[in-house]
């Protein structure tokens, strides 16, 4: 990469009001240590304690779903060490009314319709619906190996308390980038 | 039984079971790599202990302060055995301390309590 473009890029990211980035692969590790940062930007900012709560678990739940499902991974054996990266993009941002969680992964093409019906679902529920999805997920009602109706879902859109947004971007013939962007 | 005591880590929740006097605490923060891992054991043990107890007076404490959507579904199954327990005759006392400007947590105490038929619910906000 050369230098103008990191340049370009790190204008591109203030002019979005980004307050942290993240473009590569994660692991629990990698968790430990973003989650806490990201916390201690928010409280270096002064933040509103439930806000920053509130982007830290949305947070948290993006990258443990990306940690379990990220189609674009590397596993092996590093020494006698199973090693599982899932590659991604996380960023904590501000626009004029909030701070916002976007998180980008790609995923299986096949996967695509059961995730957007899913989310679909999810986005068009009130908090009485949420509630009540919450509720049945955790008894186990509803099948918990979809990730259509995962319960990280579910908890991100309680979390956004100025709703969230998705799409799906093809990549190629295989894969979709999945772009989860939830306004707090 | 033996007491149980585990301190806490930056993503797993102090452990406190005394099963001689019949306290129980959960505090902290819970967002664990394998939460079955860490959740599994306790709950063998608390089974264990409950399917024991015969008029016992037990308190339980939650004292969160953040905990992911997997480690939501072990409280769920916790607020099942301890009512359970309750049904069977035990003093069951559930206790839910929350942070008074974390609405969230609140409502997710509101939500876990709603089922509970036998055991007795109460609410603690912290300033």
């Amino acid at each position: 990469m050369d230098s103008q473009t990191i340049l370009q890029l790190r204008q591109e990211m203030i002019r979005e009001g980004v307050l942290f980035y993240y473009c590569g692969y994660v692991t629990e590790q990698v968790l430990s240590v973003l989650g806490e940062t990201v916390m201690d930007k928010l409280e270096l900012d002064n933040t509103e304690r439930p806000v920053a709560r509130g982007v830290f678990s949305v947070f948290v739940e993006q990258v443990q779903n990306i940690i379990r499902y990220s189609a674009e991974n590397q596993e092996g054996q590093v020494g006698e060490r199973p090693v599982d990266l899932r590659h991604c993009m996380l960023a904590v941002g501000r626009d004029p009314a909030g701070l916002y969680v976007m998180s980008a992964n790609a995923i299986k093409n096949r996967d695509v319709e059961r995730l957007r019906s899913g989310l679909v679902h999810i986005h068009a529920l009130d908090r009485t619906g949420l509630k009540a999805m919450h509720k049945e997920i955790l008894r186990g009602e509803t099948p918990t190996g979809s990730k259509g109706a995962g319960v990280g879902f579910v908890d991100i859109a309680r979390l956004a308390s100025r709703g969230f947004e998705f799409h799906f971007l093809a990549l190629d013939d295989e894969l979709s980038y999945f772009i989860l962007k939830a306004h707090l | 039984m033996e007491n149980i005591h585990i301190e806490p880590t930056k993503r797993s929740p102090a452990i406190d079971f005394d099963f001689d006097s019949g306290n129980f605490s959960i505090a902290g923060e819970s967002y664990p790599e394998d939460v079955n891992k860490f959740f599994g054991p306790l709950i063998s043990q608390l089974k264990e202990y409950l399917s024991a107890a015969q008029g016992a007076t037990i308190q339980f404490r939650f004292d969160l302060i953040y905990f992911n959507s997997t480690t939501a579904k072990i409280v769920m199954g916790l607020f099942e055995i301890l009512d359970e327990a309750a049904a069977a005759g035990n003093t069951v006392n559930i206790l839910w301390s929350f942070a008074a400007d974390d609405s969230n947590m609140e409502e997710l105490g509101e939500e876990f309590s709603e089922d509970l038929e036998h055991a007795k619910f109460v609410m603690t906000p912290k300033e």
